[in-house]
């Protein structure tokens, strides 16, 4: 009878063990293929979310060119079909990456989407669709999280190889790791004309074509330009449909701290101000004006730039100063189409020039929109190739859940 | 002691089916959890290697030719670095046996690894020129002449927000390839005129097609169209009697007479001769003959005397386009609203007591009402028509297109389209993606 017992006692206990055992083991293997199957959901509306965002122009179908926010959010060409995006919302989209800045004669906060020195591109926040209201209108408020970032797929970049008379600039073309090689390069250089103190200054603009070597180089040699020449150089590069577009600046060293900061103010009016640089980075002591030239031009289909007269011609050249009681100046950009507004600028005998692209694409900047991926449990991201105004970006979506469940338990 | 050792062979059961389930549970690699949407990048690098045509000229270049290597550069510039490719050309045939023609391969890989996916995209030579030639209405048959009401001296009713002559040229653009002749009736008396059997610019007269623009109006000439006995009907103080000759021409010169929109016949416009008048809605210029209009008019189509009486519509509300009608709105391209409202339907006791059958049905047929139709009228004991009647009656403001597809679906032109299967002219464009290293 104790026997009996004891074998009883002991086979529910190993019996009751073993039991827990197994469940904990094949709760563990269900609940893996649980969180597969979610992070496998992700993948899929990462996939249909940058569809979404790519094959929809949003709405109003032309809010990249106005300045209240969509109702819908959606980053198509509404002009074209297909994977084409339009250049104004691109531009409207706050930037993950860049600082922001101040300008206190607005009292505005700007996006910064430039890139480096003399290529600005400063979009207000009030004007600008930020990650929160985007999460709203796609619908996936504290349910998801994404970044979409735009990149060209092909890089141009200009290097200086002699910087004095004759000017030599070697322009590199890249794909993604892979040089484009035999790459038509057209070029407009742009070389600053001074006029002397308390002038406008203005430029002289030449165009030309080269072609990339198997390395997916080109020389480019500007005789009677000397070291102190202060120019610019936008080049095109295209290759089999593939376009990309890379610039270069080279301004007076006094110029670098004195100059004139192109901030959007309005996209339905297609203002722009022109900001003393001083009012904007507090350099100190006290400096002379700046003198400006602004002039807009466009990019044609034969990869030339075309000058657009603007419509006010008063504050086309003008000068601003910083401090209080020093009012910025305005220039309206002539039309709808994307371009360039190239400054050129005069203070205290110091040249330089400052581009800004109107309509993302212009000059093939990128776009980072969206929270940071780093540290998030489980990304998915998406790829397509997609046209800006004809320029071939790779648009990404990364996308990852906020439900909080992980990988592993 | 038993209970114990089966304890332990229910948990060597229990083991082995863990051991099992997890041998067959195999969970799938994060590349396929989270896999790149190769397709669609594949599909966006083809779109965007075309943008400007460069893909559709080069893949119909010479294999040797130096472009096929700069698509090769930029194929595999544009690609991330971790994506292998294989960009295959064919040849689109029009053979039975073979559909594609491999031509041409480019690729970065020897294999496309263990996943891959592909798109296609069909590109015409740019040396082809598609097009579409419509066949005449009247080639065959003879007439094909098209008359559209553009008479500056009239004024129109139910036509809200348009102008007839904004309609007519707006049916021109739309008809005019179909027709032998577009004659634009640019006012009454060239109406008069072609009333008369005198064609305006040496066109058939005969089996034409007459289109009223003018709505729910119809232009009435001055002189001997309004007067008495051929216009005007003195007994009763009515132009129910004009209406009743233009069913005359159209029985003697077999047009086929077409009323957009509303009551065909209810009112009749001349601003000069009514400079005076109007319709009771305040539009002078124009006189008001009812219900009457549409009876008389019958009559003459059907050559019977003429008496003075009335003419009922139904109001069946929302019709629904009938499977022809339909049908022909695909093949002609030309996309009205499928549904629309009939407040001016016309009975179906006209088809009897005016030896009318139906040629097209625009709508489907609703009760006893007939929404929209192109009737023909046969005399009885013959098999010959003798003049067609298009009622449209809808609700205003007027589609233009449904005339336009009623017509061209009662007439039937063909469109004689280029050959896009015709061997030399398109090319299949097939690149296909694969993913290496990781997992």
């Amino acid at each position: 009878m104790t026997g009996a017992t004891i074998d009883h006692m002991i086979s529910v206990t190993v019996f009751v063990g073993a039991m827990l055992l197994f469940i904990s083991l094949f709760n563990q293997t269900i609940q893996t293929a649980i969180l597969y199957q979610r992070h496998r959901y992700i993948a899929t509306k990462c996939s249909d979310m940058l569809d979404g965002m790519l094959l929809n122009p949003g709405n109003p179908i032309e809010w990249g060119k106005t300045n209240s926010a969509p109702t819908g959010f959606g980053l198509q060409d509404p002009e074209f079909t297909q994977y084409r995006l339009s250049p104004y919302s691109l531009m409207r989209l706050v930037s993950s990456t860049g600082t922001p800045i101040t300008y206190p004669k607005t009292g505005a906060t700007y996006s910064n989407m430039s890139m480096g020195f003399g290529n600005f591109l400063f979009v207000p926040y009030t004007k600008a669709i930020n990650y929160s209201i985007a999460t709203k209108l796609l619908g996936i408020n504290n349910t998801y999280g994404f970044q979409l970032t735009i990149t060209p797929i092909v890089t141009v970049s200009v290097k200086e190889t002699h910087s004095a008379n004759p000017l030599t600039l070697t322009v590199n073309v890249t794909g993604t790791g892979f040089p484009l090689a035999n790459a038509t390069v057209s070029y407009c250089f742009l070389k600053v004309v001074p006029k002397g103190q308390g002038q406008y200054p203005s430029y002289t603009s030449s165009f030309g074509t080269a072609f990339a070597d198997v390395e997916g180089e080109a020389v480019l040699s500007f005789p009677g330009v000397t070291s102190t020449d202060s120019y610019a150089l936008i080049a095109y590069a295209h290759l089999s449909g593939l376009v990309g577009i890379g610039y270069h600046e080279r301004v007076s060293p006094g110029a670098r701290t004195r100059y004139v900061i192109p901030f959007i103010d309005s996209f339905a009016d297609r203002r722009v101000i022109m900001a003393h640089s001083y009012d904007v980075h507090y350099f100190e002591p006290p400096e002379s004006a700046v003198f400006y030239n602004a002039t807009f031009v466009l990019l044609t289909e034969d990869f030339t730039l075309r000058e657009m007269p603007m419509e006010n011609s008063t504050g086309k050249a003008d000068k601003v100063n910083y401090g209080e009681g020093q009012p910025y100046k305005t220039v309206t950009i002539p039309t709808y189409n994307p371009g360039i507004l190239i400054i050129t600028y005069m203070s205290n005998n110091e040249y330089g020039v400052v581009l800004m692209p109107w309509g993302m694409s212009s000059m093939a900047f990128p776009v980072t929109f969206g929270d940071s991926p780093l540290g998030k449990e489980w990304v998915a991201t998406d790829t397509r190739m997609v046209l800006v105004n004809g320029i071939a970006y790779r648009a990404m979506l990364s996308l990852w859940s906020l439900a909080g469940y992980s990988v592993v338990s | 002691m038993m209970r114990t050792v089966e304890i332990f062979l229910v948990i060597m059961i229990i083991t082995s089916a863990f051991i099992i389930a997890s041998f067959f549970a195999v969970l799938p690699s994060p590349r396929q959890v989270s896999p790149l949407n190769l397709r669609r990048l594949a599909l966006t690098t083809l779109q965007t290697l075309d943008a400007d045509y460069d893909l559709s000229e080069t893949i119909f270049k010479p294999s040797g030719d130096p472009e096929w290597a700069e698509l090769q550069i930029a194929l595999s510039a544009c690609l991330p670095p971790n994506i292998v490719y294989n960009l295959t050309i064919y040849e689109v045939l029009n053979g039975e046996n073979m559909l594609y023609d491999a031509k041409k391969s480019i690729s970065n890989a020897e294999s496309l690894g263990i996943g891959s996916d592909a798109s296609s995209y069909l590109v015409a030579s740019s040396n082809v020129t598609f097009s579409v030639t419509p066949e005449k209405i009247g080639e065959q048959w003879g007439g094909g002449t098209l008359y559209i009401l553009n008479c500056s001296d009239a004024n129109g009713w139910w036509i809200t927000g348009y102008t007839a002559q904004g309609l007519a040229k707006d049916l021109r653009n739309l008809l005019s390839p179909y027709f032998e002749d577009t004659i634009m009736v640019q006012d009454t008396t060239q109406l008069g005129k072609i009333l008369n059997g005198t064609s305006l610019q040496g066109e058939t007269l005969r089996n034409a097609v007459v289109i009223n623009t003018f709505g729910e109006a119809v232009p009435i000439p001055a002189g001997y169209y309004s007067s008495p006995s051929v216009g005007y009907d003195e007994t009763h103080t009515s132009y129910a009697r004009y209406c009743n000759t233009l069913g005359l021409r159209v029985h003697q010169y077999n047009w086929t007479w077409a009323s957009i929109v509303g009551w065909p016949l209810y009112y009749v416009s001349n601003t000069a001769a009514f400079s005076g008048n109007q319709n009771s809605w305040g539009i002078y210029g124009m006189r008001m003959v009812g219900s009457y209009g549409l009876r008389a008019f019958l009559q003459g189509l059907d050559n019977q005397p003429y008496s003075y009486s009335t003419s009922s519509t139904g109001s069946p509300g929302v019709v629904y386009l009938s499977s022809e009608a339909s049908y022909y709105s695909n093949y002609y391209g030309i996309y009205p609203s499928p549904y629309q409202t009939s407040t001016r339907a016309l009975p179906t006791s006209i088809l009897t007591d005016f030896n009318l059958e139906v040629g097209l049905s625009v709508f489907n047929q609703v009760g006893s009402w007939i929404p929209g139709a192109i009737y023909r009228h046969v005399a009885g004991g013959s098999t010959i028509v003798t003049g067609s009647f298009l009622a449209l009656g809808l609700t205003r403001t007027p589609d233009i297109r449904l005339t336009a597809v009623s017509l061209l679906a009662y007439y039937q032109p063909r469109l004689y389209r280029s050959d896009y299967s015709a061997a030399g002219t398109s090319r299949l464009a097939v690149l296909q993606l694969g993913q290496t290293g990781g997992i």
